[in-house]
Order: structure tokens, then C-alpha cells, then sequence
């Protein structure tokens, strides 16, 4: 008898447990429409190395975040680099999905290595938590150059796509080459003849420019600050809606100014996995949307030149939808894709 | 100028005398040093871990300990390449090569030794003249474009084939290996993906550690298992220290290799590389007998050693002038500067005296305290080679997986890793060296960047690589490498015919 009653027992657990595993993490909250917060650490992935972009973004969210008890749960930062971030794309939506415990930067790389065909993954398959701010692109040349405006630099180009050498510091069919490319086909340029040079990072991009390997550069403003500064680079536009507000570059004129009524933003925004909890997602939007609002997280944009221009996930996906299609657009143009 | 420089010096090194500063360095340099006596764990995740703790810190101080955990990193690489064959970063390959045989022979100490002392001059001879000609030198790396970059790598590829001890055909076999496996991975200016055969682990290609530790420490621990008399030999471990007779022998070469670092450290991206290989090119030249090379030279430590700590100093004047990081762990560095809202760039040095004096002066002070921390351990370290073989080896075996994994993470680069201590494994037999393998791993994608950038320039014209006065004069010292063993040889042959 007793037997028995164990048995039973057992197997309306072992019949739970099917039951279980076989809804599979996805409905496991049906409390839809309540935060819910956690109670175990969430990992904030930076899909590249210690010091990179990424990174600096998802330790600025974790301490914000943290400092500010807006998570009363810890964030570790973990760096997944490889691949423009496609390794750790397939790592979230492979392993992670219906998760409750991480999350991830991305920019617009995210976009593009689906575009390029780099993955078969796409911001579609993510949660998009919200945009946290954006960054602009910057177009400059040596101070000794012959070009003084932008507008002599797309003159050179019209009349000869390979006369002028544009350099930047993303790859081939990424942001800093889009960017400049999207100015100069506004201006009628024959995009898909005009070399581009890429380099690893900001800083060989502008020994590059200073050595005379390369004409014009197309890179992040951050990048060039230092230069600018010191009077060895000599900016164009940048492409921004409006002035930036550091004084450093607050003279430098936007694309809409001279003439190319377009705009580039590299956006960063923070996403879930695939199918993320409803209830964990609501909880870390309210979450990150106190910590846009904070001085705390204000001060750190201040700090690195970041403009704060965000968004809640719903609009973010919008927003995403516009951009994946734009870039698309740009990509076809300049024959880098089908 | 010179009074002026000599005034802030001294400010820099008021500051880095302060208290906090000098505790900043002390812990950068233990760090470090313990860092990089483990095999495969690099500066890079050191620098990493200690970002949140600068947060705490004023930025200078925070700076002063991340670049003591940089350069302390840079001293103990070469104890793990000494003594267990495993290297934990591309610039110890080379000391892997007599610094090994040495310590086999009993002369760790001697080996480990030189290392540190050669170290100790490179990395106080560099921060000389970062000191000095910081901003005048800046422009050497702007010298250094595309065109230049690609000579250079061909320069390395070269000294890298003497690693070959005397079998070059078998060497640039090797390296052949190494520049297919090279090209795993996504194509840096198109994006196209090669042979990874749809994993995205491999898009960034095969890291170098992953090769390095195979190839080195892994196939070693295979053969001295296979190897019925290892388990049971015990070496005898002569001197702990290197001896006077070691110190003068290999003055000369400390000072070239520091000479030969310094320059190199100056162009960003290839000093580090390239250094240590050219000078144990030169080194191997200049030598009376060249044919103690591969079989325990000291030279071939000093050198080398010496190098690759001159490069890791001189890098800070493209890193603060240019903003131009060498490295991975400069990038990481340049990173801290920006979080603090500095900008390296040609005005660091006037807007932020008290940064980069006291940056200068306290590497001065690290380089003493790394000397000093360094030297007492040499005879303890050197005893590692005396643990008894069934004991060191599974170490070895343990530590070369963790510092495979700690890299990326990838449990796909721990099959790779075991795969390539096979491959070694054979390797040894049939008499391959493994070096240039290794080396052409990492020289590969740079020189194929360098030459796609430079042909971008030149609108698809070769001519470019010999037209330009640089490139040219590298590409003509590549070619004295080549030639001069071979004629040396030669005469070697005639003069033993005469006699």
C-alpha cells in the first residue's frame, strides 16, 4: 500500500517533469504584464575584448545599474569576442534562448553581418531591451590637404571615383565605409568605383592620414578628437541631425549644412535572448530606463562623448526595422551585396 | 628643452614616489610578473580583471599600476618559456628556443637570469628615450605605412626561417604551414569567410597561443612520455644564478637586442613581433658559432629577451603621442586613458604633465622593483625543471588547457590545442622546427593586410613596395639575412677543405 502511494507519487513528479521540460522554458512565467525581478546575477555579454567599445558600454550599464540598486541582483561583464560579434549572436540565440539571466551590447555590426552574410542570425532573433545612445561618424582630412570642404573632396570624386583615398577603421561594408559612401552617393558619386581602405583601429587610421597613405578619413569622432585638437586633422562634417555639443567639434559643420540632407548614426542599444521571460523583460526596461534618466549615466555620455538618444525595446525594434533596411539599401548600392 | 625636461622629470618623480603610487607599481609588478609566469594567461585578461579596481583610483595612479602589470608581464613571460617550453605570448616565442635547451642542460638559472637582467636594461634604456625623444620619434611611426609594413613582415618571416637551426628548406616548409593555417578565418578587406567551414568560433582565425602552447609545451609533453628514459632522468641543476663569465658573454647581446627592441617598439603592431626575431637573426650572424644556436646559446635568450622588453617600453611613445596602440593590452590601456577623458594624442604631453611624467618616472622605479622582485626568485623557479616528470608533466598539460580556454572561452580551441601538440609531436620527429610555424601564424594576416592596404593605395601596382626609399631599404636587409648564412656556410665549407 505504501508502495503504491509512492509510486504514484513518483510518477505524477516524473509526468510534471515531462510536462515541464517539454514547454521548455518559453511559457514558464505566465504572469505576463508583471515585472518580475530577478534573483540571480544577470551577466551583461560584450561580444568583443576587455577595452573595446562593447565593453566600455556594458560595464558602464553594469555599474550605473548596480551603484544605483535600479538591479539589486550583481551584473558581471563577460567578453565573448569573435567574429564582429557573430560569435556571441550564435551563442545567445543558440544556447540562451528563454533565458532570464543575460544580456548583450550591440551596434550596428549587429545589422551588418547579417547583411554581409557573415550569419544566418539576425537582431530579429534578439530581445531589444532598449537604445542607450549613439555616436557620430566624423569625415576629416590632413591639415596640408588641398581639400577645404567636403563639397571639393565629392568634386574630386564625380570627376574621378579613384583620385581620392578614403580610409577608415571598420571593415570593408561597415559603419565608417557606409557612412562616407552614403554622403557621396546623395552627391551622384559612382560609389562602387572609389577605393576604401580599411584599418584596425582609430589610431592607425590617423597615422595613416598623417603619413599621406590615405586622403580622407571616416571614423568615429571620438577617434579623431586628439588630432583635431592638436591641429593635424582638419574636419569636414560630421553626421550628426545637429552640432555635437563638445567643444572640440562644435565648429565642424553636419552633413545637412553642406548640402546632404542624410544622417549616420552608430547607434548602441542592449538586447535579451530569443523568446526572453515577459516579466524579466519588463523588469529590466523600467530598470535601464531609470538608469538613462540617472546624472550618474548622463555624466559617463558627458565623459565619452556619448549622446544619449534613448529607447524603449518597442520602439528600438522599430527604429532597428528602419535601419536594417537603409544599410541593405547601401550595401546593394556600392555592389558589396546582392 | 633639456632643463625643462629634467624639471619634470623630477615632478614625475615626486609623483611617483607619493605612497599610492609606489603600492600602484608594487602590485602592477607582482601582478604581472605572476601573470606572466603562468603559461597562457596574458597581460591582456590581467589588465582586464584590474579595470573595475582603478575605478577607486586617480587616474595617474590607476595608469602607473596598469602599465606595471604591462611591462612586469613582459619579465615573467620568459620563465614558463625557460622552463616548461610554453610560451604565454608571441614575443617569448624565440626564448623558448635555447632559453628550453638551456634549463634542460641545468643552466636555467643562467638562462632566467640574463632574462631578467637583459630585461631590466631593454626596459630602462626604452623609458630613456620615451623620456627624451618621445614626440620627435612619433614621427618614425608615421614613416611606417602599408608599403613599409609589408617589407617589414618579410623581414621577420626571414629572420624568423634561422629559428630553423640550419635546415631551411625543412623551416620554410614549416612556415608555409603556418601561413595556410594563417588565413583562416574572415578576410580583413572584403569580409569573406575561409575555410571555417561554418564555425563561428573560427571566423577570427586560429589564435597563435592555441599553436604555440601545442606545438611547444603539449608535443613536449608527448615525446618526453614516449621517451622510455624521461620519466626517470633528473637534471642537475648547475647554477643558480648566472655566473659572471654568462654576464659578460652576453652583454653585447643585451645591448643590441635593446638597441634592435627600442627601434622596432617605435613602429606600433610590429615591434613586439618582430624584435625578438631580428635580434636573434642578428645575434646567430654575428656569432662565432652559430651553430650553439638551437642547442642552448645565451646570446639567443639575451638578445631576444632584451628585445622584446625594449619594444614593450619604446611602444609607449606611439601609444602617447599617436594614440596608436601596439598591442592588445596597449589597446586596453588607451581604453583607461579615454575613461578617464584623456586623449593620447600630440598634445598629452603639455596638457597632462603630471600623467606622463609621473607615468615615466614610475617605470623607472618599476623596473628596479621588477629586478628586485625577479632575481631572488630565479633559483626557486629554476627548480621547477627538478619536479619529478610524472608530476610536471600533467601540470604542464593542465596549465596549457587553461590557458588555451581563458582566451576565447572556446572549448573548440582545447581540441585545437591537443591537435596541434600532435602535429608537433611528429614534427619533432621527422625534425620540423616548430618556430616559424608559429611565428608565420601571427606574421601571415598582418603581412597580408599590409599588402592589400598597400595595393589599395597604389590602385593594384606592385611597384609601390619597391619605389617607396623604407620599404625598399627593409626588403634589401631581408635579403642580407637570407644571403649571409648562406655564404658563411660556404666559406665554413672551403676553409674546412683547405685545412
Amino acid at each position: 500500500m505504501r508502495l503504491k502511494k509512492y509510486g504514484l507519487i513518483a510518477l505524477l513528479l516524473v509526468v510534471t517533469m515531462v510536462l515541464a521540460a517539454g514547454c521548455g522554458g518559453e511559457k514558464k512565467e505566465a504572469a505576463s504584464g508583471e515585472s518580475k525581478a530577478p534573483t540571480k546575477p544577470i551577466t551583461i555579454i560584450a561580444p568583443n575584448g576587455a577595452g573595446s567599445g562593447w565593453d566600455l558600454t556594458a560595464r558602464s550599464v553594469a555599474q550605473v545599474l548596480t551603484e544605483k540598486k535600479f538591479v539589486t541582483v550583481p551584473m558581471p561583464v563577460e567578453n565573448r569576442a569573435g567574429g564582429g560579434g557573430v560569435v556571441a549572436l550564435s551563442h545567445m540565440v543558440e544556447n540562451l534562448k528563454g533565458n532570464d539571466q543575460n544580456l548583450i551590447v550591440y551596434s550596428p555590426p549587429l545589422l551588418l553581418v547579417n547583411l554581409n552574410g557573415q550569419t544566418k542570425y539576425s537582431y530579429k532573433d534578439l530581445t531589444p531591451i532598449a537604445r542607450l545612445f549613439s555616436d557620430y561618424e566624423l569625415f576629416g582630412v590632413y591639415k596640408d590637404s588641398k581639400f577645404h570642404s567636403l563639397d571639393e573632396v565629392m568634386d574630386a570624386l564625380k570627376k574621378d571615383p579613384k583620385s581620392v583615398k578614403i580610409g577608415g577603421a571598420s571593415a570593408p561594408g561597415s559603419m565608417d565605409h557606409l557612412a562616407f559612401m552614403m554622403a557621396a552617393s546623395k552627391k551622384g558619386v559612382n560609389i562602387k568605383e572609389v577605393p576604401y581602405i580599411s584599418f584596425q583601429s582609430g589610431g592607425e587610421l590617423t597615422a595613416a592620414l598623417l603619413g599621406g597613405s590615405i586622403d580622407v578619413i571616416s571614423t568615429s569622432v571620438g577617434d579623431t578628437l586628439g588630432q583635431l585638437e592638436a591641429g593635424n586633422v582638419r574636419a569636414l562634417a560630421v553626421t550628426s541631425p545637429e552640432r555635437l555639443k563638445d567643444p572640440r567639434v562644435a565648429n565642424v559643420p553636419t552633413l545637412k549644412e553642406v548640402g546632404i540632407d542624410e544622417t549616420f548614426e552608430v547607434w548602441r542599444g542592449i538586447f535579451g535572448p530569443p523568446n526572453m521571460p515577459e516579466g524579466t523583460k519588463k523588469y529590466l526596461t523600467e530598470a535601464i530606463e531609470k538608469m538613462a534618466k540617472s546624472d550618474e549615466w548622463l555624466a559617463i555620455c558627458k565623459k565619452y562623448s556619448w549622446v544619449p538618444t534613448y529607447q524603449p525595446g518597442d520602439q528600438f525594434g522599430k527604429y532597428l526595422d528602419d535601419q536594417n533596411k537603409l544599410m541593405g539599401d547601401l550595401l546593394r548600392g556600392m555592389n558589396l551585396i546582392k | 628643452m633639456d632643463t625643462s625636461t629634467l624639471t619634470m622629470f623630477l615632478h614625475g618623480l615626486q609623483v611617483a614616489v607619493q605612497p599610492e603610487n609606489l603600492l600602484a607599481v608594487a602590485i602592477g609588478a607582482i601582478v604581472g610578473t605572476a601573470i606572466g609566469v603562468l603559461p597562457g594567461v596574458g597581460p591582456v585578461s590581467a589588465v582586464a580583471l584590474l579595470v573595475p579596481l582603478s575605478f577607486g583610483l586617480s587616474p595617474t595612479t590607476a595608469l602607473i599600476m596598469m602599465a606595471g602589470v604591462y611591462y612586469g608581464a613582459m619579465y615573467g613571460g620568459s620563465t614558463t618559456s625557460i622552463l616548461l617550453n610554453a610560451p604565454g605570448e608571441s614575443a617569448s616565442v624565440v626564448t623558448c628556443i635555447d632559453g628550453h635547451k638551456l634549463a634542460l642542460k641545468g643552466r636555467g638559472g643562467s638562462a632566467l637570469g640574463v632574462a631578467a637582467i637583459g630585461s631590466f636594461i631593454a626596459g630602462t634604456l626604452g623609458v630613456i628615450v620615451l623620456m627624451l625623444l618621445a614626440p620627435p620619434l612619433s614621427r618614425m611611426a608615421i614613416a611606417f605605412q602599408p608599403p613599409e609594413y609589408f617589407a617589414l613582415m618579410i623581414l621577420a618571416l626571414v629572420a624568423a626561417t634561422t629559428m630553423g637551426e640550419g635546415k631551411l628548406v625543412k623551416a620554410l616548409i614549416s612556415m608555409s604551414i603556418g601561413l595556410c593555417i594563417g588565413t583562416v578565418g574572415q578576410d580583413i578587406q572584403t569580409g569573406t569567410i575561409r575555410y571555417t567551414f561554418g564555425v563561428s568560433e573560427l571566423l577570427d582565425g586560429i589564435d597563435f597561443l592555441v599553436a604555440a602552447l601545442g606545438l611547444f609545451a603539449l608535443s613536449e609533453v608527448i615525446w618526453e612520455t614516449v621517451e622510455p628514459n624521461a620519466l626517470v632522468t633528473r637534471i642537475n641543476v648547475k647554477s643558480p644564478y648566472p655566473t659572471l663569465q654568462d654576464l659578460k658573454e652576453s652583454m653585447g647581446a643585451m645591448l643590441r637586442g635593446s638597441g634592435i627592441g627600442i627601434f622596432f617598439g617605435l613602429l606600433p603592431g610590429a615591434g613586439l613581433i618582430t624584435s625578438p626575431f631580428v635580434s636573434y637573426s642578428v645575434e646567430k650572424q654575428l656569432s662565432k658559432h652559430p651553430e650553439e644556436f638551437g642547442q642552448g646559446a645565451l646570446k639567443g635568450v639575451a638578445g631576444p629577451e632584451s628585445a622584446n622588453n625594449g619594444a614593450a617600453s619604446a611602444g609607449f611613445v606611439p601609444l602617447l603621442t599617436l594614440g596608436l596602440p601596439g598591442s592588445s593590452t596597449m589597446a586596453l590601456l588607451l581604453g583607461i586613458f579615454m575613461m578617464w577623458g584623456v586623449q593620447p594624442g600630440p598634445l598629452l604631453i603639455s596638457q597632462n604633465p603630471e600623467m606622463f611624467w609621473g607615468l615615466v618616472a614610475s617605470m623607472y622605479v618599476g623596473n628596479v622593483m621588477l629586478l628586485i622582485l625577479n632575481l631572488p626568485m630565479v633559483p626557486l623557479f629554476a627548480k621547477i625543471i627538478d619536479i619529478p616528470k610524472p608530476l610536471l608533466l600533467p601540470l604542464i598539460f593542465v596549465f596549457s588547457f587553461i590557458g588555451v580556454f581563458a582566451v576565447n572561452n572556446s572549448t573548440l580551441d582545447l581540441w585545437l590545442v591537443l591537435g596541434f601538440g600532435v602535429l608537433g609531436f611528429f614534427m619533432r620527429i621527422y625534425d620540423f622546427p616548430a618556430g616559424p610555424l608559429v611565428m608565420s601564424i601571427v606574421l601571415g594576416p598582418l603581412m597580408e593586410r599590409a599588402m592589400r592596404q598597400a595595393l589599395t593605395m597604389s590602385n593594384g601596382d606592385p611597384l609601390i613596395f619597391v619605389e617607396r626609399p623604407v620599404a625598399v631599404g627593409v626588403l634589401v636587409v631581408a635579403v642580407l639575412f637570407l644571403i649571409i648564412p648562406l655564404l658563411r656556410r660556404g666559406n665554413k665549407d672551403n676553409s674546412e677543405i683547405m685545412a
